[in-house]
């Protein structure tokens, strides 16, 4: 008689290769996709496809527009109700880096029912849940398909004033770049997997990636943001060049002042480097020059595909300080990023 | 010890798991490997760099063949990147400490010309280099500079977070004694002439704005 499989105690990530925004397409393959697809322009569609924007944005009147998100991947670390956590934070961030408000959330799962019990199931879906109350938003349906690989995420909409929403593009040269959480999830996730990653620096890790962006979307706008975008799978280097480029301007990112996840530094320099950022590293070199020396596991974490990444804003300088200042007072570890300025080729990105 | 493994099929992160786990036994000086994919290959070159042991790769059919070496006695584990050699210092800390540089405050205002103004411009100063994570390996000041420490100084806390991040942060003695600041000034951050020429000499750098 075959043995059943002992499905109580597979671990959710068994077999995947790679979890979370690591498990993107590439930008480069992206691009070849989806060029041409958008069709005849609609000028109530004020966001979408150019410029690579985070989120659809439809205006329906001159004070409301509505904003449209989808996210969603396979496991990448084995609790069921934090990966729940983590695919709902990072769908609603989305809508957060258009200046939004999310106000409602629709399920995306694919879940074999063979290799683990649907108690696994429920508690993704309740740490889903909790996440998208936990944003004043309401899980209102979804879909679920039988599938070989579990896979979990969100569509989610939102809600902003057309004059209010945030895009890519809009950026002045003179502004400074600043992150709203610390970089280096992809390698942080396969540390934690592996077992490297010390107590303290594996919850630092989990409370990071399933923080929403809502308060560091409410300090932001006391101020007068030029640009925003959250850090996703491209990593920071690609979401920047892609605001640089939007915003006709060059970057300049130092590695020294970002703020990295405990443990990753050393990590990566032992090679816990996810595929996609060497995937991304492909994408972007074009693009990407480094102006020092930059040691390879800086490199890295750069191309690094960030799951649930922090908001990424441009901001002028005069200002800068200060709403650094205003998110450490809320807890977040904010830091500079760099800046943008003029120059030729917009869309470079010179790396300190 | 010659170890021959096969990591092909395996999930990330466990080709350099293992490899890792073989490395840490200090008996093993050569392995010998099979792997699946480029990403692999170059995940395992990071790890024999981090690890101080030589690596050699070449393409074998569908997949890869890895030999890693350990050379010679002695061959130590680096720790994360260092100042030295590249840009950065240790990984573990976010701010890095760059060895080698100074910086000298000789007065309590940064360039010239209205004296509140420059006042407030080295505070300025002070807070952005602290901002951009570039820190100093110390701040020494000397003459009016040591007026920074003061109690009522507004430079006084941005100071503190330098010392607070690893960076010395000392006032020359007979400055704080002729301008009367004994009181203000924590026993732990004075210094001496000798102590300052020491820092300065050695300096790779002394930045004096």
């Amino acid at each position: 008689m075959s043995q059943a499989p002992d499905i109580d105690s597979k671990k959710l990530t068994a077999n995947i290769k790679a979890g979370g925004c690591a498990a993107k397409l590439g930008s480069s393959e992206l691009a070849s996709l989806l060029g041409g697809l958008s069709g005849k322009g609609d000028e109530r569609l004020i966001a979408g496809i150019e410029h690579f924007e985070d989120a659809a944005v439809y205006k329906i009147s001159e004070d409301l527009a509505i904003i449209q998100t989808v996210d969603f991947f396979p496991p990448l670390l084995d609790d069921p109700y934090t990966f729940g956590q983590i695919a709902a934070a990072n769908a609603l961030s989305d809508v957060y880096a258009m200046g939004g408000k999310p106000v409602f959330a629709l399920n995306i799962v694919c879940f074999p029912t063979c290799d683990f019990p649907l108690s696994v199931l429920k508690k993704i879906l309740e740490g889903g849940a909790d996440k998208v109350k936990e944003a004043g938003a309401s899980l209102a349906g979804g879909h679920s398909l039988e599938a070989s690989e579990p896979v979990y995420g969100l569509s989610v909409t939102g809600l902003v004033h057309p004059s209010e929403m945030l895009t890519n593009g809009g950026a002045s040269p003179g502004d400074v770049l600043i992150l709203t959480k610390p970089i280096g999830t992809g390698v942080g996730l396969l540390g934690l997997k592996g077992e490297q990653l010390e107590a303290g620096a594996g919850s630092d890790l989990v409370s990071s990636l399933t923080e929403l962006n809502d308060v560091a979307l409410s300090v932001a706008r006391r101020f007068k943001i030029n640009a925003a975008t959250d850090v996703t799978g491209f990593g920071l280097a690609g979401h920047v060049r892609e605001m640089a480029k939007a915003s006709g301007l060059v970057a300049e990112i130092d590695t020294c002042s970002i703020e990295y996840l405990p443990g990753v530094v050393e990590l990566a320099s032992q090679g816990f480097v996810p595929a996609g950022a060497y995937g991304n590293r492909q994408s972007f070199s074009d693009f990407v020059s480094y102006i020092k020396e930059v040691d390879l596991a800086y490199q890295d974490l750069l191309f690094d595909p960030q799951t649930s990444g922090g908001l990424l804003l441009a901001v002028g300088e005069e200002q800068s300080r200060e709403l650094l200042q205003a998110l450490k007072a809320e807890g977040l570890r904010a830091s500079i990023a760099g800046c943008l300025i003029e120059g030729d080729n917009p869309g470079r990105v010179k790396v300190f | 010890m010659k170890k021959e493994v096969d990591l092909r099929g395996l999930v990330c992160p466990e080709p350099v798991l293992r490899t890792k786990k073989l490395l840490d036994d200090k008996s093993v000086v050569c392995i010998e490997a099979l792997v699946e994919t480029e990403v692999n290959v170059k995940n395992l070159e990071r790890l024999a760099r981090s690890q101080k042991v030589s690596m050699s790769s070449a393409p074998e059919g569908e997949h890869f063949r890895v030999t890693i070496e350990r050379n010679g006695e002695g061959a130590q584990k680096e720790p994360a990147p260092s100042p030295g050699s590249h840009a950065h210092g240790q990984g573990a800390s976010q701010t890095q400490t760059g060895v080698g540089t100074v910086v000298f405050l000789g007065k309590d205002y940064f360039g010239q010309g209205d004296e509140s103004f420059s006042r407030n411009l080295l505070d300025v100063f002070l807070q952005t280099m602290l901002d951009s994570g570039h820190l100093p390996r110390a701040i020494l000041m000397a003459n009016t500079g040591v007026k920074l420490l003061a109690r009522d100084s507004s430079c006084r806390k941005v100071l503190a977070d330098f010392k607070e991040a690893g960076c010395d942060v000392l006032a020359c003695g007979l400055c704080v004694d002729f301008y009367g600041l004994k009181d203000d000034i924590d026993k732990d951050d004075i210094t001496n002439m000798f102590a300052i020429c020491e820092y300065m000499m050695t300096a790779d750098k002394v930045l004096s704005p």
